[in-house]
Protein backbone atom coordinates (compact mmCIF):
# COMPACT_ATOMS: atom_id res chain seq x y z
CA UNK A 1 0.00 0.00 0.00
CA UNK A 2 1.07 3.40 -0.62
CA UNK A 3 0.11 7.30 -0.36
CA UNK A 4 1.20 10.15 -1.49
CA UNK A 5 0.00 13.42 0.06
CA UNK A 6 1.45 16.83 -0.03
CA UNK A 7 1.79 19.44 2.73
CA UNK A 8 3.27 22.89 2.74
CA UNK A 9 5.58 23.92 5.30
CA UNK A 10 3.58 25.40 7.80
CA UNK A 11 1.33 21.90 7.97
CA UNK A 12 -1.94 22.54 5.48
CA UNK A 13 -2.71 19.59 3.81
CA UNK A 14 -3.32 19.92 0.49
CA UNK A 15 -4.52 15.66 -0.91
CA UNK A 16 -4.42 12.45 -0.17
CA UNK A 17 -4.64 9.38 -1.50
CA UNK A 18 -4.80 5.66 -0.74
CA UNK A 19 -4.19 2.89 -3.48
CA UNK A 20 -4.09 -0.60 -1.68
CA UNK A 21 -1.91 -2.78 -3.77
CA UNK A 22 -1.06 -6.91 -3.62
CA UNK A 23 1.92 -7.36 -1.15
CA UNK A 24 4.54 -7.62 -3.75
CA UNK A 25 3.66 -5.25 -6.74
CA UNK A 26 3.76 -1.59 -5.36
CA UNK A 27 2.82 1.66 -6.89
CA UNK A 28 3.57 5.21 -6.78
CA UNK A 29 0.70 7.51 -7.18
CA UNK A 30 0.91 11.15 -6.91
CA UNK A 31 -1.61 13.75 -8.45
CA UNK A 32 0.50 16.89 -8.87
CA UNK A 33 -2.62 18.15 -11.06
CA UNK A 34 -4.46 18.77 -7.27
CA UNK A 35 -1.60 20.66 -5.68
CA UNK A 36 -3.35 24.36 -4.68
CA UNK A 37 -0.61 26.61 -5.33
CA UNK A 38 1.66 27.70 -2.55
CA UNK A 39 1.62 30.62 -0.35
CA UNK A 40 5.20 32.45 -0.76
CA UNK A 41 6.56 31.90 2.01
CA UNK A 42 5.91 28.01 2.31
CA UNK A 43 7.21 25.36 0.46
CA UNK A 44 5.55 22.62 -0.80
CA UNK A 45 6.50 19.02 0.15
CA UNK A 46 5.82 15.29 -1.32
CA UNK A 47 5.26 12.84 1.16
CA UNK A 48 5.10 9.24 0.52
CA UNK A 49 4.21 6.51 2.60
CA UNK A 50 4.53 2.62 2.15
CA UNK A 51 3.20 -0.31 4.07
CA UNK A 52 5.02 -3.47 3.54
CA UNK A 53 5.15 -6.70 4.98
CA UNK A 54 8.36 -8.26 6.77
CA UNK A 55 7.93 -11.66 6.11
CA UNK A 56 11.52 -12.07 8.50
CA UNK A 57 9.00 -10.29 11.29
CA UNK A 58 6.02 -11.46 10.69
CA UNK A 59 4.86 -7.37 10.59
CA UNK A 60 3.80 -4.50 8.36
CA UNK A 61 6.65 -1.99 8.59
CA UNK A 62 6.44 1.65 7.43
CA UNK A 63 8.42 2.72 4.43
CA UNK A 64 8.37 7.20 4.27
CA UNK A 65 10.17 9.65 2.64
CA UNK A 66 9.67 12.96 1.92
CA UNK A 67 10.68 15.55 -0.65
CA UNK A 68 10.32 19.23 -2.09
CA UNK A 69 8.93 19.77 -5.56
CA UNK A 70 12.21 20.45 -7.08
CA UNK A 71 13.05 16.33 -6.05
CA UNK A 72 15.85 17.40 -3.37
CA UNK A 73 15.05 14.95 -0.77
CA UNK A 74 14.03 15.93 3.24
CA UNK A 75 16.59 15.03 5.84
CA UNK A 76 15.52 13.15 8.53
CA UNK A 77 16.21 15.91 10.85
CA UNK A 78 13.66 17.99 8.12
CA UNK A 79 10.87 15.36 8.52
CA UNK A 80 10.89 15.43 12.26
CA UNK A 81 10.26 19.21 12.10
CA UNK A 82 7.15 18.32 10.99
CA UNK A 83 6.31 15.75 13.45
CA UNK A 84 3.83 17.29 15.71
CA UNK A 85 5.36 18.24 19.21
CA UNK A 86 3.12 15.41 20.78
CA UNK A 87 4.87 12.57 19.12
CA UNK A 88 7.94 14.03 19.16
CA UNK A 89 8.22 14.06 23.16
CA UNK A 90 6.50 10.31 23.15
CA UNK A 91 8.90 8.79 20.15
CA UNK A 92 12.18 9.88 22.81
CA UNK A 93 10.63 8.08 25.59
CA UNK A 94 9.33 5.08 23.36
CA UNK A 95 12.97 3.42 21.73
CA UNK A 96 10.66 1.05 19.80
CA UNK A 97 10.31 4.03 17.34
CA UNK A 98 13.42 3.92 15.72
CA UNK A 99 13.85 5.63 12.42
CA UNK A 100 16.44 4.23 9.77
CA UNK A 101 17.50 5.14 6.64
CA UNK A 102 17.14 1.68 4.64
CA UNK A 103 16.84 0.54 0.76
CA UNK A 104 13.34 0.13 -0.49
CA UNK A 105 13.24 -3.81 -0.97
CA UNK A 106 11.27 -3.61 -4.04
CA UNK A 107 12.09 0.12 -5.48
CA UNK A 108 15.63 -0.35 -4.33
CA UNK A 109 15.73 3.52 -3.36
CA UNK A 110 16.30 5.10 0.09
CA UNK A 111 13.54 5.15 2.31
CA UNK A 112 12.91 6.10 6.24
CA UNK A 113 11.86 2.99 8.02
CA UNK A 114 10.25 2.57 10.91
CA UNK A 115 11.84 -0.23 12.97
CA UNK A 116 9.47 -2.91 13.11
CA UNK A 117 10.29 -4.85 15.77
CA UNK A 118 8.28 -4.03 19.53
CA UNK A 119 5.68 -3.77 16.76
CA UNK A 120 4.42 -7.01 18.05
CA UNK A 121 4.21 -6.37 21.37
CA UNK A 122 1.55 -3.27 21.07
CA UNK A 123 -0.23 -5.05 18.54
CA UNK A 124 -1.10 -7.83 20.29
CA UNK A 125 -2.08 -6.29 23.60
CA UNK A 126 -4.13 -4.19 20.98
CA UNK A 127 -5.49 -7.17 19.68
CA UNK A 128 -6.51 -8.38 22.79
CA UNK A 129 -8.15 -5.94 24.28
CA UNK A 130 -10.34 -5.54 20.96
CA UNK A 131 -11.04 -9.01 21.04
CA UNK A 132 -12.28 -8.99 24.64
CA UNK A 133 -14.78 -5.83 24.06
CA UNK A 134 -16.05 -7.36 21.01
CA UNK A 135 -14.90 -4.86 18.80
CA UNK A 136 -14.11 -5.54 15.38
CA UNK A 137 -10.69 -3.78 14.08
CA UNK A 138 -8.73 -3.80 10.93
CA UNK A 139 -5.01 -4.15 11.82
CA UNK A 140 -3.58 -2.43 9.45
CA UNK A 141 -5.84 0.52 10.07
CA UNK A 142 -4.83 -0.03 13.75
CA UNK A 143 -1.61 -0.60 13.48
CA UNK A 144 -0.94 2.97 11.03
CA UNK A 145 -3.23 4.87 13.50
CA UNK A 146 -0.33 4.27 16.17
CA UNK A 147 2.38 4.23 14.11
CA UNK A 148 1.83 6.96 11.37
CA UNK A 149 1.33 9.93 13.41
CA UNK A 150 4.84 9.29 14.65
CA UNK A 151 6.15 10.29 11.21
CA UNK A 152 3.60 12.68 10.31
CA UNK A 153 1.16 10.29 8.86
CA UNK A 154 -2.41 11.32 9.73
CA UNK A 155 -4.91 8.79 9.15
CA UNK A 156 -8.29 10.13 8.67
CA UNK A 157 -11.17 9.54 11.09
CA UNK A 158 -12.84 8.11 7.86
CA UNK A 159 -10.85 4.76 8.16
CA UNK A 160 -12.04 4.02 11.80
CA UNK A 161 -15.43 4.97 11.05
CA UNK A 162 -15.72 2.60 8.16
CA UNK A 163 -14.43 -0.52 9.91
CA UNK A 164 -17.01 0.22 12.50
CA UNK A 165 -19.70 -0.30 9.96
CA UNK A 166 -18.34 -3.15 8.39
CA UNK A 167 -18.66 -6.55 9.97
CA UNK A 168 -15.09 -7.85 9.13
CA UNK A 169 -13.61 -9.80 11.98
CA UNK A 170 -9.56 -9.01 12.05
CA UNK A 171 -7.81 -9.43 9.29
CA UNK A 172 -5.22 -12.43 8.56
CA UNK A 173 -2.41 -11.07 10.26
CA UNK A 174 -1.67 -13.67 12.32
CA UNK A 175 0.40 -12.34 15.90
CA UNK A 176 3.00 -15.01 16.49
CA UNK A 177 4.02 -16.01 19.51
CA UNK A 178 8.13 -15.02 19.25
CA UNK A 179 8.24 -11.43 21.61
CA UNK A 180 10.61 -9.67 19.36
CA UNK A 181 12.86 -6.98 21.12
CA UNK A 182 15.18 -4.38 18.93
CA UNK B 1 40.50 -33.80 3.71
CA UNK B 2 39.75 -30.41 3.82
CA UNK B 3 37.61 -29.67 7.50
CA UNK B 4 35.02 -27.52 6.90
CA UNK B 5 36.33 -25.20 9.25
CA UNK B 6 38.76 -24.19 6.96
CA UNK B 7 35.86 -22.97 4.78
CA UNK B 8 34.87 -20.25 7.21
CA UNK B 9 38.44 -18.90 6.84
CA UNK B 10 38.42 -18.92 3.24
CA UNK B 11 35.62 -17.04 3.52
CA UNK B 12 36.51 -14.42 5.84
CA UNK B 13 40.03 -13.99 3.94
CA UNK B 14 38.74 -13.21 0.64
CA UNK B 15 40.22 -10.27 -0.91
CA UNK B 16 39.93 -8.47 -4.23
CA UNK B 17 42.28 -6.78 -5.94
CA UNK B 18 40.71 -2.92 -6.18
CA UNK B 19 42.11 0.48 -8.28
CA UNK B 20 40.62 3.50 -6.89
CA UNK B 21 40.90 6.52 -9.17
CA UNK B 22 39.20 9.86 -8.49
CA UNK B 23 36.63 11.26 -10.73
CA UNK B 24 37.86 13.44 -13.41
CA UNK B 25 35.20 16.15 -12.58
CA UNK B 26 36.44 16.28 -8.94
CA UNK B 27 38.64 20.05 -8.40
CA UNK B 28 42.03 18.98 -7.52
CA UNK B 29 45.21 21.29 -6.65
CA UNK B 30 47.32 18.89 -7.71
CA UNK B 31 47.54 15.36 -9.55
CA UNK B 32 45.45 12.62 -8.11
CA UNK B 33 47.42 9.05 -8.43
CA UNK B 34 45.04 6.25 -8.25
CA UNK B 35 45.36 4.46 -5.04
CA UNK B 36 45.41 0.11 -4.73
CA UNK B 37 44.02 -1.52 -1.71
CA UNK B 38 42.89 -5.43 -1.07
CA UNK B 39 39.50 -5.04 -0.38
CA UNK B 40 37.85 -8.19 2.49
CA UNK B 41 34.78 -9.30 0.11
CA UNK B 42 33.19 -9.92 3.64
CA UNK B 43 32.78 -6.20 5.02
CA UNK B 44 31.88 -2.94 3.64
CA UNK B 45 33.24 -0.14 1.50
CA UNK B 46 32.91 2.53 3.87
CA UNK B 47 33.89 0.96 6.45
CA UNK B 48 37.45 -0.28 4.67
CA UNK B 49 38.55 3.15 2.86
CA UNK B 50 39.44 5.25 5.56
CA UNK B 51 43.21 5.22 3.48
CA UNK B 52 41.30 6.06 0.01
CA UNK B 53 39.71 9.24 1.25
CA UNK B 54 42.85 10.41 3.06
CA UNK B 55 45.23 9.78 -0.05
CA UNK B 56 42.60 11.32 -2.59
CA UNK B 57 41.83 14.39 0.03
CA UNK B 58 45.89 15.29 0.53
CA UNK B 59 45.07 16.69 -3.00
CA UNK B 60 41.49 18.61 -2.50
CA UNK B 61 40.21 21.69 -0.91
CA UNK B 62 38.31 21.24 2.07
CA UNK B 63 35.44 23.26 0.31
CA UNK B 64 35.25 20.82 -2.27
CA UNK B 65 34.73 17.68 -0.11
CA UNK B 66 31.69 15.97 0.87
CA UNK B 67 30.44 13.38 1.46
CA UNK B 68 32.97 10.00 -0.18
CA UNK B 69 30.69 7.69 -2.81
CA UNK B 70 31.54 5.12 -4.97
CA UNK B 71 30.83 3.91 -8.25
CA UNK B 72 31.96 1.43 -11.17
CA UNK B 73 30.82 2.06 -14.39
CA UNK B 74 28.26 4.48 -14.18
CA UNK B 75 26.45 2.80 -11.48
CA UNK B 76 26.78 4.26 -7.99
CA UNK B 77 27.99 1.20 -5.52
CA UNK B 78 25.65 0.88 -2.47
CA UNK B 79 27.95 0.66 0.44
CA UNK B 80 25.83 -1.55 2.57
CA UNK B 81 25.76 -4.52 0.19
CA UNK B 82 29.33 -6.40 1.32
CA UNK B 83 31.86 -6.08 -1.35
CA UNK B 84 32.15 -9.29 -2.31
CA UNK B 85 28.55 -9.21 -3.46
CA UNK B 86 29.12 -6.09 -5.74
CA UNK B 87 31.83 -7.45 -7.48
CA UNK B 88 30.37 -10.65 -7.90
CA UNK B 89 27.41 -8.97 -9.19
CA UNK B 90 28.77 -6.01 -11.25
CA UNK B 91 32.48 -6.67 -11.99
CA UNK B 92 33.27 -10.56 -11.27
CA UNK B 93 34.00 -11.76 -15.41
CA UNK B 94 36.00 -8.81 -15.97
CA UNK B 95 39.64 -7.72 -15.74
CA UNK B 96 41.42 -7.56 -12.38
CA UNK B 97 42.21 -4.94 -10.63
CA UNK B 98 38.33 -4.22 -10.12
CA UNK B 99 38.31 -0.36 -10.41
CA UNK B 100 36.32 1.68 -8.49
CA UNK B 101 35.35 5.51 -9.10
CA UNK B 102 35.88 7.95 -6.33
CA UNK B 103 33.32 11.17 -5.97
CA UNK B 104 33.09 13.70 -3.15
CA UNK B 105 30.55 15.71 -4.73
CA UNK B 106 27.06 15.06 -6.15
CA UNK B 107 25.72 12.23 -3.92
CA UNK B 108 23.41 10.33 -5.78
CA UNK B 109 20.71 10.76 -3.30
CA UNK B 110 17.85 8.70 -4.97
CA UNK B 111 20.16 5.57 -5.53
CA UNK B 112 22.43 5.37 -2.08
CA UNK B 113 21.97 5.33 1.89
CA UNK B 114 23.88 7.73 3.09
CA UNK B 115 26.74 6.76 5.60
CA UNK B 116 28.07 9.89 7.88
CA UNK B 117 29.64 7.68 10.65
CA UNK B 118 31.12 4.07 11.71
CA UNK B 119 27.93 3.70 14.18
CA UNK B 120 25.50 4.00 10.73
CA UNK B 121 27.66 0.87 9.14
CA UNK B 122 27.23 -1.11 12.80
CA UNK B 123 23.59 -0.57 13.14
CA UNK B 124 23.25 -1.59 9.24
CA UNK B 125 25.51 -4.85 10.66
CA UNK B 126 23.37 -5.49 13.64
CA UNK B 127 20.29 -5.15 11.79
CA UNK B 128 20.85 -7.69 9.19
CA UNK B 129 22.34 -9.98 11.83
CA UNK B 130 18.69 -9.40 13.42
CA UNK B 131 16.73 -10.47 10.93
CA UNK B 132 19.21 -13.14 9.91
CA UNK B 133 18.61 -14.76 13.37
CA UNK B 134 14.67 -13.88 13.39
CA UNK B 135 14.61 -16.48 10.29
CA UNK B 136 16.82 -18.73 12.36
CA UNK B 137 15.67 -18.77 15.74
CA UNK B 138 12.90 -16.33 16.20
CA UNK B 139 15.70 -13.93 17.79
CA UNK B 140 15.75 -16.45 20.22
CA UNK B 141 19.77 -16.54 20.61
CA UNK B 142 20.91 -12.91 19.29
CA UNK B 143 18.69 -11.60 21.91
CA UNK B 144 19.83 -13.66 24.55
CA UNK B 145 23.41 -12.29 24.13
CA UNK B 146 24.66 -9.67 25.75
CA UNK B 147 25.43 -6.29 24.74
CA UNK B 148 28.63 -6.94 24.65
CA UNK B 149 28.39 -10.05 22.83
CA UNK B 150 26.97 -8.07 20.42
CA UNK B 151 29.74 -5.58 20.54
CA UNK B 152 32.19 -8.76 20.02
CA UNK B 153 30.79 -9.42 16.78
CA UNK B 154 31.17 -5.90 14.95
CA UNK B 155 34.57 -5.17 16.64
CA UNK B 156 35.56 -8.64 15.31
CA UNK B 157 34.35 -7.35 11.50
CA UNK B 158 35.78 -4.33 12.13
CA UNK B 159 39.38 -5.09 13.13
CA UNK B 160 39.06 -8.35 10.50
CA UNK B 161 39.42 -10.58 13.64
CA UNK B 162 38.03 -14.58 12.82
CA UNK B 163 38.15 -15.50 15.96
CA UNK B 164 36.98 -12.80 17.84
CA UNK B 165 33.78 -12.80 15.10
CA UNK B 166 33.39 -16.48 15.06
CA UNK B 167 33.74 -17.15 18.81
CA UNK B 168 30.39 -15.66 19.15
CA UNK B 169 29.17 -16.10 16.00
CA UNK B 170 29.06 -20.07 16.24
CA UNK B 171 26.38 -19.51 18.70
CA UNK B 172 24.42 -18.06 16.00
CA UNK B 173 25.10 -21.24 13.90
CA UNK B 174 23.78 -23.49 16.10
CA UNK B 175 20.29 -25.39 15.84
CA UNK B 176 18.35 -27.53 18.61
CA UNK B 177 19.43 -31.68 18.15
CA UNK B 178 16.14 -32.14 17.16
CA UNK B 179 15.71 -30.43 13.92
CA UNK B 180 17.83 -30.46 11.37
CA UNK B 181 18.55 -27.21 10.69
CA UNK B 182 17.57 -23.69 11.25
CA UNK B 183 13.76 -22.50 11.20
CA UNK B 184 14.51 -20.68 7.90
CA UNK B 185 17.53 -19.92 5.89
CA UNK B 186 18.55 -16.05 5.84
CA UNK B 187 19.23 -15.64 2.03
CA UNK B 188 19.04 -12.72 -0.56
CA UNK B 189 19.21 -13.87 -4.28
CA UNK B 190 20.34 -10.50 -6.24
CA UNK B 191 20.37 -9.94 -10.47
CA UNK B 192 21.56 -6.84 -11.75
CA UNK B 193 19.11 -7.09 -14.48
CA UNK B 194 16.14 -6.90 -12.60
CA UNK B 195 14.07 -4.14 -11.44
CA UNK B 196 13.66 -5.16 -7.82
CA UNK B 197 17.06 -5.30 -5.88
CA UNK B 198 16.72 -8.80 -4.72
CA UNK B 199 14.14 -11.62 -4.10
CA UNK B 200 13.93 -12.47 -0.18
CA UNK B 201 11.33 -15.32 0.59
CA UNK B 202 10.75 -17.78 3.78
CA UNK B 203 12.41 -21.12 2.79
CA UNK B 204 13.09 -23.98 5.09
CA UNK B 205 16.33 -26.22 5.17
CA UNK B 206 14.63 -29.22 5.51
CA UNK B 207 11.49 -30.78 3.87
CA UNK B 208 8.62 -32.22 5.54
CA UNK B 209 10.20 -35.84 4.70
CA UNK B 210 13.47 -35.01 6.70
CA UNK B 211 15.46 -34.13 3.53
CA UNK B 212 17.46 -31.65 3.21
CA UNK B 213 16.63 -29.09 0.80
CA UNK B 214 19.63 -27.97 -1.76
CA UNK B 215 20.53 -24.79 -3.35
CA UNK B 216 18.82 -25.99 -6.54
CA UNK B 217 15.72 -26.78 -4.94
CA UNK B 218 16.21 -22.88 -3.36
CA UNK B 219 16.35 -21.42 -7.10
CA UNK B 220 13.55 -23.59 -8.41
CA UNK B 221 11.50 -22.41 -5.70
CA UNK B 222 11.96 -18.73 -5.54
CA UNK B 223 14.14 -17.84 -8.67
CA UNK B 224 13.32 -20.69 -11.14
CA UNK B 225 14.70 -18.34 -14.68
CA UNK B 226 17.60 -18.18 -12.80
CA UNK B 227 18.36 -22.05 -13.81
CA UNK B 228 16.34 -22.68 -16.72
CA UNK B 229 18.82 -23.45 -19.63
CA UNK B 230 18.16 -22.39 -23.14
CA UNK B 231 18.72 -25.11 -25.24
CA UNK B 232 20.35 -27.61 -22.77
CA UNK B 233 23.11 -24.52 -22.40
CA UNK B 234 23.51 -22.78 -18.95
CA UNK B 235 22.80 -19.19 -19.05
CA UNK B 236 23.64 -17.97 -15.60
CA UNK B 237 26.23 -18.09 -13.29
CA UNK B 238 25.28 -18.81 -9.32
CA UNK B 239 27.84 -16.99 -7.46
CA UNK B 240 28.68 -16.86 -4.08
CA UNK B 241 32.14 -15.65 -3.01
CA UNK B 242 33.66 -15.48 -6.47
CA UNK B 243 32.54 -19.35 -6.66
CA UNK B 244 29.54 -21.43 -8.34
CA UNK B 245 28.76 -23.83 -5.56
CA UNK B 246 27.17 -27.06 -7.14
CA UNK B 247 23.85 -27.03 -7.14
CA UNK B 248 23.09 -30.13 -4.81
CA UNK B 249 24.61 -28.48 -1.72
CA UNK B 250 21.93 -28.72 1.05
CA UNK B 251 21.45 -25.25 1.64
CA UNK B 252 21.53 -25.51 5.78
CA UNK B 253 25.53 -26.71 5.43
CA UNK B 254 25.57 -23.13 2.57
CA UNK B 255 24.28 -21.34 5.81
CA UNK B 256 26.51 -22.36 7.92
CA UNK B 257 29.84 -22.35 6.08
CA UNK B 258 29.13 -19.36 3.41
CA UNK B 259 26.89 -16.83 4.90
CA UNK B 260 28.85 -13.39 5.00
CA UNK B 261 29.19 -12.56 8.37
CA UNK B 262 25.45 -10.82 9.07
CA UNK B 263 24.63 -14.10 8.33
CA UNK B 264 22.79 -13.90 4.78
CA UNK B 265 23.67 -15.93 2.28
CA UNK B 266 24.01 -13.14 -0.88
CA UNK B 267 23.91 -15.17 -3.72
CA UNK B 268 24.74 -13.18 -7.05
CA UNK B 269 22.69 -14.36 -10.46
CA UNK B 270 25.14 -13.37 -13.69
CA UNK B 271 24.87 -14.08 -17.26
CA UNK B 272 27.38 -16.70 -17.79
CA UNK B 273 30.36 -15.72 -19.52
CA UNK B 274 30.86 -16.70 -23.72
CA UNK B 275 34.23 -16.99 -23.59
Amino acid sequence: MSKTHFQTRNGTSVTEQLFPQAEDDLELFSDDSEVVGPAAASEVIRYEYHVLYSYSYGVPVLYFRASFLDGRPLTLKEIWDGVHQFYKAHLLQEPWSTITQQEHPILGQPFFVLHPCKTNEFMTSLLENSEKDNRNINYITSWLSIVGPVVGLNLPLSYAKAMSQHDAKPDCYQVSESNLTC
Amino acid sequence: MTDDKDVLRDVWFGRIPTCFTLYQDEITEREAEPYYLLLPRVSYLTLVTDKVKKHFQKVMRQEDISEIWFEYEGTPLKWHYPIGLLFDLLASNTALPWNITVHFKSFPEKDLLHCPSKDTIEAHFMSCMKEADALKHKSQVINEMQKKDHKQLWMGLQNDKFDQFWAINRKLMEYPAEDNGFRYIPFRIYQATTERPFIQKLFRPVAADGQLHTLGDLLKEVCPSAITTEDGVKKNQIMIHGIEPMLETPLQWLSEHLSYPDNFLHISIIPQPTD
